[in-house]
């Protein structure tokens, strides 16, 4: 795009048959599944000019956030890849010239099969990165192909938080906000993170709910809440503990759901018994009378509902027992499973939970795992394969270095960034010491420039997909405009390279809209009828799942209760209790290395124009926040002579980079937070590849070591 | 009739979508260039600190300075509506607008006329709603007549005072 103004004057953009302009519907793919908001695409001649919210569409109801807002450079955007592409020059060089679609599917279904061949199918490895539409058919085609080795970046999302609370309960309820007379909102922000579902829960509150927050930053919620309780980064589970301490010695826990549906209540109790409000608030920073109100609060309003962020609170070495120790306050005060507590609704599809039942669990695991070879990770993080359907990505680079237990020689990646890796340089490395590497994208990615071989994927704008809403709605969309050069929707390629990867799976040769369709059956949904729909439709006859399921069914735990003691966790050799531990790396756990790194990082909260990387290289959106900045409290600059925009170096024992000083007071004093996957200032290189938690392996990303300079310039 | 947009301080969560879907309504790519404006405010020291946005555009003034000074008249208030808008083939782009405008709404392009927010007049002569109003995700951008505004603004408040008292008669 040119960057002057291209004036029309006013009155161009309103469709109509005198201005040419048509509206046609489709969905914004840029950030969680959870959003997707609907879009109207103002089309003229073959080219989308304006985008806007979807009104019908009850998701989003006519709104987006900025990143939606700014659709068009992303589709339009000069990085685009236009053709596949060939590398030519050496390794990681990022040279390439353009092939045809026939070269490259020929090239890649020839190497992996001979990977096959040679050392067998577990040596290639599928991964889906962001967006996440096409994982059902990816890991389908990974398992067909015979490779148990399918991998997403749900390796460092919300998996691990499922997981956790699947320790405890077996499975997860979300927060039914609406019901909801206390919401306790846990180390989420979602006025960045799920713009589209903040408008209900800022009339819930006018309605009079009430509202917690526990997070280190001071975020656009804290104005809406009774009680901040600003952490320390790390202490989530310190801070659960200590909450259930007042709850438990103030006798305000549900004595019928403790005796009747949990395991180990009395070990809990004992174990939470050194955490009193004082002890709690040395360890956390969050004064003991705050603590004992917010625990009061929870406890007594009913029902009161928890929402906690997808992985903020399992970014951390002790992640899974931070999040299930706070994940125990929704059994301990009787709202697991209750309404306006946190209701248990299966995902129908792609993690979106409306009563709608799929088969999409069944279609992805198109082969048991008993038939395939142990996966990524599965040696040393076996609670997290127990518990997750996928291999661990985090550990890919350490299996590509190790070759232990077998070598990966080929991986298979779809909007893959390696600098998602903690060390990720690290992670760099280990590509290139792969025999081959595809990668599927939309842009020339810092990834995308490692590999073999580069397949241009278009975006939601130009594809056909299903997708579903919490609100009982459902949309397959059809393409506003047609794929960009030579660009394909990222199915296209998995059905075309199934053809002869997975020559034998029935559903991969009858192809996309036909897998869909067997996926849909339970719904009595069908594509062709959905398509009389380009808006969406309204479901009709969905009831979501009843309360209290577990009083029929139990828990699916190895106790069939809710297990304060984790049966799982016992048998893997951890701790059964919800045990609360220091990060690996802070003052109270490394004082000699605080010596030289006295400040707290914490990195990866959302920003609202930003999601990951994604738009990143979009003006608009850059043009909001255009220099990587490292958050730092007023105070902490003064101590260094730094003011607002300085040059900063931000180190940590392993490395250093240069961003602008934003000071500002949502950061505490000690702390300092700083964003992440920027190309020209990745904080990920400043994370050791191992400072991950012990079950998940998920990395450390929220409390870690550091200190801030200002840049002598040169 | 005097037409104006409404901001809800509290609801405001400066995500800043209302800027992006102005540059994609008006197709301002330059750089750095837009026609609405987010900024930020912190209060107090930690521990407590409070944070608000302000989301500012052209206000359409009753009695507009950049108006005033505007040596060509290229700048005029229509008498239906209260918009403020500019003929830009009039203008000579002196600036003038930008000195006398208290809020620094007018913008210039690389042809270095004036150019700001419209209030989308053509959306809203068709009966939609401004770019930014539509794209708001928590609704604190709202616009309508000075009038139906502070309707609202008398009948929200209302409510607040009544609801306690409703309460005591309920069940």
């Amino acid at each position: 795009m040119n960057s002057g103004l291209n004036f029309e004057g006013p009155d161009s953009k309103l469709p109509g048959e005198e201005t040419g302009i048509e509206i046609r519907h489709t969905i914004c793919s840029i950030c969680s599944p959870r959003s997707h908001c609907g879009i109207d695409a103002y089309v003229k001649d073959g080219v989308v000019i304006k985008v806007e919210g979807t009104k019908e569409n009850p998701n989003n109801a006519g709104t987006l956030c900025s990143k939606g807002a700014a659709s068009r450079q992303y589709i339009y955007h000069e990085d685009r890849i236009r053709t596949p592409l060939i590398r030519k020059g050496d390794k990681g060089s990022g040279q390439f010239e353009p092939i045809s679609w026939d070269e490259a599917l020929d090239t890649i279904t020839t190497r992996l099969l001979k990977i096959k061949d040679e050392t067998g199918p577990e040596g290639v490895v599928f991964y889906a990165g962001y967006s996440k539409w096409m994982r059902p058919f990816l890991k389908r085609l990974a398992h067909s192909f015979g490779s148990p080795n399918y991998c997403t970046e749900s390796s460092v999302c919300s998996a691990a938080a499922g997981l956790a609370a699947g320790l405890n309960y077996g499975t997860m309820g979300g927060p039914e906000t609406g019901k909801s007379k206390c919401l306790l909102v846990w180390s989420s922000n979602p006025f960045y993170s799920n713009t589209s579902a903040v408008r209900k829960l800022l009339d819930a509150r006018e309605r009079g709910l009430k509202i917690i927050e526990v997070g280190p930053l001071i975020t656009p919620l804290t104005a809406h809440t009774d009680f901040h309780l600003r952490i320390r980064p790390g202490t989530s589970g310190a801070l659960a503990l200590g909450m259930a301490h007042v709850i438990i010695e103030e006798g305000l826990y549900d004595h019928d759901f403790v005796e009747n549906w949990t395991l180990g209540f009395e070990e809990y109790r004992d174990y939470v018994r050194k955490y009193t409000p004082s002890i709690t608030e040395g360890i956390t920073g969050v004064s003991g009378d705050l603590i004992t109100k917010a625990a009061r609060l929870y406890a007594t309003t009913k029902p009161a509902a928890l929402m906690t962020g997808p992985n903020a609170t399992v970014h951390h070495t002790n992640g899974i027992q931070n999040h299930r120790a706070l994940t125990a306050l929704i059994g301990l005060t009787g709202n697991f499973d209750r309404e306006g507590g946190n209701h248990v609704v299966p995902p129908a599809y792609l993690y979106v939970p409306n009563g709608v039942t799929t088969r999409q669990g069944p279609f992805m695991q198109s082969r048991p795992w008993e038939e395939m070879p142990p996966r990524v990770g599965q040696d040393q993080y076996p609670v997290w394969c127990k518990m997750v359907s996928e291999g661990q990505a985090i550990h890919l680079p350490f299996q590509i270095r190790s070759k232990k237990p077998y070598p990966i020689r080929a991986l298979l990646a779809f909007g893959m960034n390696y600098r998602m890796w903690p060390g990720s340089d690290f992670m760099k490395d280990s590509l290139n010491m792969l025999d081959f590497f595809v990668d599927v994208d939309l842009f020339m990615t810092d990834t995308a420039r490692l590999a073999d071989l580069v397949l241009p994927a278009c975006t939601s704008f130009e594809r056909s997909e299903i997708k579903f809403y919490t609100q009982k709605y459902v949309i397959w969309t059809r393409p506003v405009i047609p794929p960009l050069e030579e660009s394909r929707p990222d199915t296209d390629i998995i059905f075309d390279l199934g053809t002869k990867l997975a020559p034998d799976d029935d559903l991969m040769q009858k192809g996309y809209e036909a897998s869909v369709d067997w996926i849909l059956e339970p719904a009595h949904l069908k594509v062709e009828a959905l398509k009389e729909y380009p808006a969406g439709y309204r479901l009709k006859d969905v009831a979501l799942p009843p309360y209290q399921k577990y009083e029929k069914n139990g828990f699916s735990t190895p106790s069939g209760k809710m297990e304060f003691t984790s049966g799982v966790l016992k048998e893997a050799g951890f701790d059964p209790l919800p045990k609360y531990e220091e990060p690996r790396l802070s003052p109270f756990s490394t004082p000699d290395v605080a010596k030289d790194y006295p400040l707290i990082l914490t990195t990866g909260a959302r920003l609202p124009m930003f999601i990951h990387s994604r738009t990143f290289r979009l003006s608009w959106t850059r043009g909001l926040r255009p220099d990587p900045m490292v958050d730092i409290n007023p105070k902490d600059a003064d101590d260094r002579g730094i003011k607002q925009g300085d040059s900063v170096t931000l180190s940590t024992k392993r490395g250093a980079i240069q961003v602008k000083a934003n000071l500002t007071e949502i950061i505490a004093p000690g702390v300092v937070n700083m964003y992440h996957a920027y190309s020209e200032a990745d904080v990920n290189l400043l994370i050791e590849p191992d400072y991950v938690d012990p079950i998940s392996c998920y990395p450390g990303f929220k409390a870690l070591l550091c200190e801030v300079k200002k840049t002598q310039s040169a | 009739m005097q037409i104006g947009f409404s901001f809800n301080v509290s609801r405001c969560s400066g995500c800043m979508a209302c800027v992006v879907a102005c540059q994609d309504e008006n197709d301002l790519h330059g750089d750095g260039l837009n026609f609405r404006h987010v900024t930020r405010l912190e209060k107090g020291q930690f521990p407590a600190v409070s944070m608000s946005f302000l989301s500012l555009a052209c206000q359409h003034c009753g009695d507009a300075p950049c108006m005033m000074v505007c040596p060509t008249g290229a700048i005029y208030k229509r008498d239906k509506d209260g918009i403020v808008d500019v003929h830009q083939e009039i203008c000579v782009g002196c600036h003038s607008c930008a000195l006398a405008c208290p809020f620094g709404a007018p913008r210039y392009l690389e042809n270095g006329k004036m150019s700001k927010c419209h209030f989308c007049v053509a959306r809203v002569e068709d009966g939609r709603e401004p770019a930014c109003v539509r794209v708001c995700p928590t609704k604190a951008l709202g616009f309508g007549s000075m009038d139906s505004l502070s309707r609202q603004k008398a009948e929200k408040a209302s409510m607040f005072l009544l609801e306690p008292l409703m309460k005591v008669s309920g069940p």
